[in-house]
């Protein structure tokens, strides 16, 4: 296992590699001078070209490129084009809140679609189980910054429970304060996610439930309590762990929009904000950040399956 | 040209007033009381309680929570600082500078208490306050004045606003209180863009000291000035927001608010929910698709101005048939600029005759009284366009957000309508920034930003030579004018010559003028003291009534 793990880890930092330098050298593909955009109205040729050099920017590219590296390899990401603040800076004050966010969004889904997604599995085609799949349709097919903004309308418009905006760190004004900007858009994101989540442990669940086993468990007389939570649901959980995984994703990318629409400057925000900008440092620390939590959470993926069927194996 | 006396330009005051005495004494009595009407802000509350509260004695302290709608503050080095708006609402409240501008865009004292300008226009000598100081502490004396003024025009530091003092032939500081520079030729724009407070980010003194400990990426980020607010540096969280101090040592006293929040909220409508939910206390700018909402909203307050700048269709010349006045001109008559304005920006916006902004009340004409080439008139844009050939033509329009969509699609229709087959290739800031600076677009809603003058939406747009003109204008007749311009320093003088100017503009199509578009502001009630200036946002006057 430790040995898997360590080659997997290994595997990872490839994976990362080629993601940073496919991304460094796409982004220079892509129309769109980042000191063009910087100087903005005020271009002109001569200002141009004393800031690209200023910035290294005229340098050839295998120069940039290797110089870069060099950096990212001391832990250095260099600094933003746009701000001039450092990009671990940047990520530093980005992260909290995406994770925050995420976390969050992530338990109001699991706490939405775990019970939901086993009740309409037992009471499969009953009332509730048909009211469930149109409430998840509904949660999939509405985007999250509109949920977000209907919230922000009734909560913090019409009854002033919750800001409308911004996020408090939890170091600085409590953890209620935290909860309370986090809410909103936690739920914005989590709504969305937990409808897919609810219909893959509904189908999961579903699937078991009708395997051997389960049969043979029933007909030893085995309560139908200790079948379900014992039995069925813990190798019910693996498609929807592997889907957990993939989903993110969809998750991390939830952010962007959300924090858009509650005014919080997450990963997601920076990472828009920089695309526009052409701010080559920040776009490329940003998605080997990301890529690195992707990397790591489809490990732990792999490692949960071996917790929840112990017949998986890795050598 | 009659004889000039440039010595009118000298301070403590170039009011509009004397402008307007100048007007009266000439005999233009009418354009005397345009310069009364054109520039004036409309402040809109919904209720009688902001009215009957307006002879309270001012309270001390308090948060104002600002909600500004911009993504990104790159900076806020003034001098390496380029966008207008946080020049325009930011800079101000954080840093003074030689002189500063009033409610009706004249020029009143800031850091310097007098200014001469001598005979020839090439002399310029401010006379400083005295005891003034940063809010650091440190005096503030000419030779600041002159640090900035290096910084500024070092080509290693690259600022965007080195040649505003390209002019600039020498810079003297005979003692601490007085700044004397000489310029080569005059300059009339020069105490607009060069030296007022927010857009003259040039002559922004910045402290030496402080610029070489900090460098200069840090200094961008926790500056140190000498306005009326002073940047808290551990609030600083760049794509967040900041906060401002109150500065006691502020030469015009203690501000009444303690902070000033300023929070970056991008996203229109949750702004607009921010403020209604009350999060924040104002919001800046307000955004146009939700200004009426706002305006019906019980305990805000909406104000309303023109802004200063100018908006139109220009058409490449190098890319024929745009080479062809005739089909320039049939593009400019099937604008219906009532119409355009009404479905692009829910009527928030001025229609166009020509680039003199109405907040320039000076110089501007209101449409009624300008004899407009470009009118609308559909049927002889279709006998124009039929005689041009270009009918059916597939004109590439280069847009982006900045520009915005709306006003994109409305031109695009318009088109449409005139019998061609328009193509909206819509980008982002950066590649656009590229595309119009290449010359690569058959058309595209070219114009300014914020102006301190008119000069700046005139000249790097319509000049041959002028930066911002990647269409091709190429007049003499307009270059000419546009030298003069630069040339006198009598207001009077200047608003004919750029009204001449509009004449050969509109004639030649150099641009289908379509709008101005106006600078909108919202907040709740209980703001008290706004000082509605166009594009311009002074917060030290400003307090809270609760």
């Amino acid at each position: 296992m430790t040995q898997y793990i360590i080659r997997r880890l290994i595997q990872s930092l490839f994976i990362i590699w080629g993601c940073a330098t496919l991304v460094f050298f796409m982004l220079r593909m892509i129309p769109g001078d980042p000191v063009i955009q910087m100087l903005g109205p005020e271009y002109t040729p001569e200002a141009a070209d004393a800031l690209r050099h200023k910035l290294g920017l005229d340098q050839p590219l295998h120069i940039q490129y290797i110089r870069w590296f060099g950096n990212v390899l001391t832990g250095d990401l260099g600094g933003s084009i746009a701000s001039g603040e450092t990009v671990t800076g940047a990520i530093a004050t980005g992260l909290p809140k995406t994770l925050s966010l995420a976390a969050l969004s992530f338990l109001i889904a699991l706490v939405i679609a775990v019970p939901t997604g086993i009740i309409a599995a037992l009471r499969r085609n009953s009332g509730f189980d048909y009211a469930a799949s149109i409430v998840a349709f509904i949660g999939v097919s509405m985007p999250s910054f509109w949920f977000g903004i209907i919230l922000i309308l009734i909560f913090a418009v019409r009854l002033r429970w919750l800001p409308a905006i911004g996020y408090s760190e939890i170091t600085e004004d409590g953890v209620g304060e935290w909860f309370k900007r986090l809410i909103l858009p936690s739920l914005a994101i989590g709504a969305g996610y937990s409808a897919i989540l609810m219909r893959f442990v509904r189908a999961g669940l579903l699937e078991v439930l009708g395997s051997d086993y389960v049969r043979t468990a029933r007909a030893k007389g085995v309560r139908e309590q200790s079948v379900v939570l014992r039995h069925a649901l813990r190798n019910s959980l693996i498609p929807v762990v592997t889907v957990i995984g993939i989903q993110l994703a969809l998750l991390l990318s939830g952010t962007v929009v959300v924090e858009t629409v509650f005014s919080i400057r997450g990963i997601g925000r920076i990472l828009v904000g920089a695309i526009f900008d052409r701010d080559y440092p920040m776009v490329q620390g940003v998605i080997l950040l990301i890529a690195v939590i992707f990397v790591l959470a489809n490990l732990i993926v792999d490692i949960v399956y071996t917790f929840l069927d112990p017949r998986i194996h890795y050598s | 040209m009659s004889k000039i006396d440039w010595r009118q330009l000298s301070g403590p005051q170039v009011s509009r007033r004397t402008l307007m005495q100048l007007a009266a004494a000439s005999g233009a009595a009418g354009f005397a009381n345009r310069l009364e009407a054109q520039h004036s802000m409309v402040v809109r509350a919904s209720a009688a309680r902001a009215v009957a509260r307006q002879d309270q004695e001012p309270k001390t302290g308090g948060t104002l929570r600002v909600g500004f709608l911009i993504s990104q503050i790159v900076t806020l080095d003034p001098q390496q600082l380029s966008q207008g708006v946080v020049a325009g609402s930011i800079l101000p409240s954080i840093f003074s500078s030689l002189v500063q501008f009033d409610q009706e865009l004249g020029l009143i004292p800031d850091l310097a208490e007098t200014w001469e300008v001598s005979e020839d226009g090439t002399e310029y000598t401010f006379t400083l306050r005295p005891g003034l100081t940063f809010h650091n502490g440190d005096t503030l004396t000419s030779a600041d004045v002159k640090y900035t003024y290096e910084r500024t025009i070092n080509p290693d530091f690259a600022s965007p606003h080195a040649n505003k003092l390209a002019l600039v032939e020498s810079f003297e500081t005979p003692d601490d209180q007085t700044v004397a520079l000489t310029l080569s030729a005059p300059f009339a724009p020069f105490l607009a863009v060069a030296c007022t407070r927010g857009p003259g980010r040039a002559l922004t003194p910045v402290p030496q000291r402080v610029v070489e400990e900090m460098g200069d990426e840090q200094f961008g980020i926790t500056p140190i000035g000498s306005g009326p607010f002073m940047v808290v540096p551990e609030s600083v969280e760049i794509g967040r927001g900041f906060e401002l101090a109150a500065f006691d040592g502020w030469y015009g006293g203690r501000p009444y608010l303690d902070t000033v929040e300023i929070r970056l909220v991008p996203e229109p409508s949750s702004a607009v929910s921010a403020l209604e939910a009350g999060d924040v206390d104002l919001i800046d700018p307000a955004p146009a698709t939700l200004f009426q909402q706002l305006s019906e909203t019980p305990d805000v307050v909406v104000v309303e101005g023109p802004s200063t700048s100018w908006r139109g269709v220009v058409m490449n010349y190098a890319r024929p048939p745009w080479d062809d006045i005739n089909a320039r001109m049939a593009i400019s008559k099937a604008i219906d600029r009532q119409a355009f304005v009404d479905s692009a920006f829910f009527g928030l916006a001025i229609p166009a005759v020509g680039a003199i902004a109405p907040a320039f009340g000076w110089a501007y004409l209101p449409p009624d009284q300008v004899e407009n080439p470009q009118a609308f008139d559909m049927e002889e844009a279709r006998a124009l366009a039929e005689e041009a050939g270009i009918i059916g033509a597939q004109p590439v329009i280069i847009s982006s957000e900045e520009i915005g969509q709306r006003p994109t699609e409305v031109l695009r229709n318009i088109l449409v309508d005139l019998g061609l087959d328009p193509q909206v290739d819509f980008q982002q800031a950066a590649t656009f920034s590229e595309r119009w600076q290449a010359g690569d677009y058959d058309m595209f809603l070219h114009g300014s930003v914020v102006d301190a003058d008119p000069d700046d939406g005139h000249w790097n747009i319509f000049y041959s030579e002028g930066p911002w003109n990647t269409y091709g204008y190429k007049s003499e007749e307009a270059d000419q004018l546009l030298v003069a311009t630069r040339e006198t320093s009598d207001q009077e003088e200047r608003a004919r010559l750029f009204q001449e100017l509009q004449t050969v503009l509109e004639r030649d199509v150099a641009a289908a003028f379509a709008y101005h578009a106006k600078d909108l502001v919202a907040y709740n009630e209980d703001v008290m003291g706004f000082i509605p200036i166009p594009e311009q946002r002074y917060y030290e006057q400003v307090w809270l009534d609760r």
